[in-house]
């Protein structure tokens, strides 16, 4: 096969391949499918077959179809070739594909072609919506022109009489479904600079319709017949010039037709540009965020189109009349908005605003027009209206009207509104984050979080959807909420401090300025300064800790703020993208959240109380530790303990505990006995190592000799060692009382090791109980507590007072696989009250199952003796 | 070679990598999993709607390293992970037959 054509062709696309690299082609596109167009029409000219068909009779055209057709073909863009013949197709027309394509295939070009008459290709075209947007760019190249003008012809008629309706209905419906598959690209990691939203084909879509409608066959005719403004027709071609550049260099670098800017493209493209980097932003974060720009623009072009289809369908009436809105100076004609005139501007600038509110109220797009008005005439914002009261009114409830599919917003920002509303906001304006993790730039991640926000008054069907909307339902003041996600990230501004700090210094003013109250101010910013804390603590620390939960509380104190802070730190992590959001991260940040909600309400560890109670007991500590030297040890130590501790315990009894814990070492354990004051009793602090079974333990061994506890607390230290605190009454034989302590100790050193110990003295627990208050007794009573806490399950024991009372409960509750964490136990007169804070030995967590539940609560019944009446007489009642 | 495939409370990430480079072992695979097993889910209640939580978050990590280092690669991992209580994780150890690093086509441990 002569190659001579073939290679002519190589040589003139390298070279204009060559020229485009080194910047000096603006005009490549067309000319490369000129050089196409040259190589088929002399292939054409040379072939014999060819020759040989038109002179039988069966002559043809070869059209360009698609991106070829529209002269827009990019260095590795698929050729498509459509060869029409009039009616029949003769055989011979596989010889010329062969002549005509083969060489092409040989050396790799991307060659799709179909061979067809006229009457296949109509039925084609309206049976498959692929088929009839490359016909509608198709585009002559060579053959019999009055195949191709008859065909063109006969499309045309059948279109506008037939199918009109439906076609529209086709290229709205698909628009629909491309950007449900591909995404919006502006705010993808890895944008497809063709398919998505903000893509090419955004551009070729209000092409394809203008040629439904008018029949236009350029790109220039948009602005002839009126599709485009000039200036939005400037703009087009502008940032299509630009996003054609970027595909040429993306293809150029794949070495094939590569339309996804994979990430790992980003900075050598960000290179082959000219981009370089500026002290604070690096070149492809510069690159990226002039190409979001083009795509935004696009991608309002989209809506333009979307806009003008959707209404040739709902208003086929519509006249170029306008009706006026409910705010004087806007009226909306075609379903877009406009100001009446301009100079009504001049005199009313607050309009600038209020047409936002329009529009987002009435879900009307600002026209084209309306646009470039409001940002040739942002110099009226001035201090004045910035300030002005009803301005930030307006601006308030734009905020909660900037939705997904309609984000008022984005136009706001997009004409440059929002930034001289908020001159602060400018600097985080296409601010992007050239990492896996940012999607998106900072000043679209902000009003995306805003409309995250919005998104959660509607609960959806999924369970999180309903949390957030029940959440979101309790939050007073939204506006809060809603400005500071809108600034939440205003310190990124600068990035060489830690954002969230910086953030709020610079939020402050701004909040400031709109005229909030002093606690809407602390909230807003407390918010920003604190948007990372939770997510930093959902996936850094151990949320399965109630330490964990009551540390958070205490910082954010305020359930109000609680709220606020998660539904902020959910649309943040949302609209920061799948990396930092999954269902894995959701249920993390739930929990925590949940967890710390239960503490808050409790406020028993987490109130403004709790916290200056405990740090006045610090304090305190301090001053009764005998060496001053250890303080820091001491504060260390301190951190370590639980709140619950903290707040339950005299400050002096802390400081001997701490003293007692020094002294531990590797015991087992360790105990003091004292007296107390004023009364005869004892009390006996015992710091031990946290294994399972301890505190059960020791009220065995109290049990075994006849040492009879009246009142009793356990706590957790640290996380390894347990603090119980046992009152004993004295002992009935005083002499020996020494001698009594320390049977006791050996007897818990042998019961800790030996885990059957005390199996003996279980047998001593009385199986019945004769109570003589004077009424009918009440029976022995269980109560299950298992939601005032997230991490332990609650049980309440009232019962009446016996010797081994607690031992015989505890070993009821270490036999049923439950560790005791707290313990309360209190006697009033013969009447008990215990409350123990449990969690299963096997998971570490509470107890969930309502078997488990019942086999614990019928446990420790039985462990109790059955409670009987003294007196007979009483026994009737 | 052995792959060292260890389940982890996700916290402890930060203190596994820590410990792992410090023995110089920077590469890893982290994958963020949700386990079933002994340490069971639970459910939390806000405003009378229930929030079950049928499995528990854990990080994944995944090395490749030489016999002889696997030992003290396992070690490390178990001390840094640790807490003393349950839910902590396991370490899986599965020989490893060849490893081929892409660009170059190194094999065996000259490709780890």
């Amino acid at each position: 096969m002569d190659k001579t054509n073939t290679n002519i062709l190589i040589k003139k696309r390298e070279a204009l391949i060559e020229q485009f690299l080194s910047g000096n082609e603006p005009d490549f596109l067309e000319k490369h499918s000129l050089i196409l167009d040259e190589y088929i029409f002399t292939v054409f000219e040379e072939s014999i077959t060819a020759r040989k068909m038109t002179v039988s009779g069966n002559a043809f055209a070869i059209i360009a179809l698609g991106g070829y057709g529209r002269k827009e073909q990019c260095i590795h863009s698929d050729i498509d070739l459509l060869i029409l013949f009039d009616k029949a197709v003769p055989p011979e027309v596989e010889a010329f594909v062969q002549e005509l394509l083969y060489p092409l295939w040989d050396t790799r070009f991307e060659v799709g072609y179909a061979v067809r008459n006229i009457a296949e290709c109509l039925q084609m075209a309206f049976e498959r919506f692929d088929v009839l947007t490359t016909i509608l760019d198709a585009r002559f190249i060579c053959g019999a022109s009055l195949i191709y003008s008859s065909f063109i012809e006969k499309f045309r008629t059948e279109l506008s009489t037939k199918h009109l309706k439906g076609t529209l209905n086709y290229l709205f419906e698909h628009g629909e479904k491309r950007h449900f598959d591909f995404g919006d690209s502006t705010y993808l990691i890895s944008p497809d600079l063709k398919s998505g939203f903000g893509g090419l084909r955004d551009y070729h879509t209000l092409l394809w319709y203008a040629k439904i409608k008018s029949d236009i066959k350029t790109r220039r005719d948009l602005e002839y017949y009126g599709f485009l403004s000039h200036f939005e027709y400037t703009t087009l071609v502008e940032s299509l010039s630009d996003i054609w550049k970027i595909r040429n260099f993306l293809h150029y670098i794949t070495k094939r037709k590569c339309d996804t800017l994979h990430f790992e493209y980003q900075a050598d493209l960000a290179g082959l540009l000219g981009y370089r980097s500026r002290k604070r932003q690096p070149d492809v974060e510069r690159f990226l965020g002039d190409l979001h720009t083009r795509m935004d623009f696009l991608k309002q072009i989209h809506q333009i189109t979307f806009e003008d289809i959707f209404g040739s369908f709902r208003l086929k009436k519509d006249s170029d009349d306008s009706r006026p809105t409910k705010t004087e100076g806007l009226v909306i004609k075609k379903r877009r908005l406009y100001f009446s005139n301009t100079v009504v501007i001049l005199q009313k600038p607050d309009l600038l605003i209020k047409i936002f509110l329009e529009s987002g109220r009435r879900k009307i797009p600002l026209s084209i027009e309306a646009r470039r008005v409001v940002s040739e005439f942002l110099h009226l914002v001035d201090d004045d209206l910035k300030k002005d009261r009803s301005c930030i009114k307006i601006f308030n409830k734009i905020m909660g009207l900037s939705h997904w599919e309609f984000n008022v917003l984005n136009v706001m920002l997009v004409t440059g509104i929002l930034g001289k509303f908020i001159p602060e906001f400018t600097f985080i304006i296409n601010k992007i984050q050239y990492n896996h993790y940012h999607l998106f730039p900072v000043d679209k991640h902000s009003i995306r979080c805003v409309q995250i926000i919005n998104s959660f008054k509607e609960p959806g069907d999924s369970i999180m959807g309903t949390l957030y909307s029940s959440v979101l339902k309790e939050v007073r003041n939204k506006n809060i909420l809603l400005f500071a996600a809108l600034l939440h990230d205003i310190g990124k501004s600068d990035p060489a401090k830690e954002h969230s700090k910086t953030g709020a210094g610079i939020a402050k003013p701004i909040f400031e300025r709109f005229g909030y109250n002093p606690t809407e101010i602390s909230d807003a910013v407390f918010l920003i300064e604190n948007h990372l804390v939770l997510i930093k603590t959902a996936t850094r620390r151990d949320i399965s800790d109630e330490e964990t939960a009551v540390y958070l509380a205490n910082k954010i104190v305020k359930i109000r703020l609680l709220r606020m802070l998660y539904l902020l730190t959910v649309a943040d992590s949302q609209a920061t993208g799948p990396k930092a959001w999954n269902e894995w991260t959701e249920n993390l940040l739930k929990d925590l959240f949940l967890k710390t909600m239960g503490i808050l309400k409790k406020g028993e560890l987490a109130s403004k109380k709790a916290q200056r109670l405990i740090d006045k007991k610090k304090n305190e500590i301090l001053k009764f530790m005998d060496d001053p030297g250890d303080k820091n040890e001491t504060e260390m130590l301190l951190e370590s303990m639980s709140r619950r501790y903290l707040v339950y315990i005299p400050a002096q009894d802390i400081a001997e505990h701490i003293h007692l814990f020094r002294n531990l070492n590797d015991k087992n354990f360790i105990w003091q006995i004292s007296k107390d004051g004023g009364s005869d009793f004892r009390t006996v602090t015992i710091c031990g190592k946290d294994v399972p079974g301890f505190y059960s333990k020791v009220a065995g061994v109290f049990f075994l000799n006849g040492l009879d506890i009246i009142g009793s607390q356990a706590y957790s230290l640290g996380k390894d060692h347990v603090l119980d605190i046992f009152t004993i009454k004295p002992p009935k034989d005083r002499l020996f009382e020494t001698q009594k302590w320390e049977k006791t100790e050996a007897d818990l050193i042998q019961a800790l090791q030996d885990d059957h110990f005390l199996d003996n003295a279980l047998g001593r627990i009385p199986r019945t109980l004769m109570v003589s208050s004077g009424k009918t007794p009440e029976p022995n009573t269980v109560r299950i507590d298992n939601e005032t806490s997230s991490f332990f399950t609650i049980i309440e024991v009232f019962t009446y007072d016996f010797p081994g009372l607690l031992f015989s409960v505890t070993n009821a509750l270490y036999r049923s696989r439950t560790n005791v964490n707290v313990a309360m136990v209190a006697t009033k007169v013969d009447q008990v009250i215990d409350i123990f804070y449990v969690k299963s030995l096997d998971n570490d967590s509470k107890i969930e199952t309502e078997q488990e539940l019942e086999k614990i609560k019928t446990a420790i019944l039985m462990s109790l003796p059955q409670i009987k009446a003294k007196e007979k007489n009483n026994e009737k009642n | 070679m052995k792959k060292i495939e260890a389940i982890i409370k996700p916290f402890k990430l930060d203190d596994v990598k820590e410990a792992l480079s410090e023995i110089g072992i920077y590469g890893m695979t982290v994958t963020e999993v949700n386990g079933y097993g002994r340490q069971k889910g639970h459910k939390e209640i806000y405003r009378g709607a229930e929030y079950v939580v049928d499995f528990v978050p854990k990080i994944k990590i995944e090395i490749v390293v030489s016999d002889e280092r696997a030992a003290e690669t396992i070690d490390t991992v178990r001390n840094a992970a640790n807490t003393g209580k349950i839910g902590d994780g396991k370490i899986f150890v599965i020989p490893v037959e060849q490893v081929i690093r892409v660009r170059t086509g190194e094999t065996g441990t000259e490709a780890l």
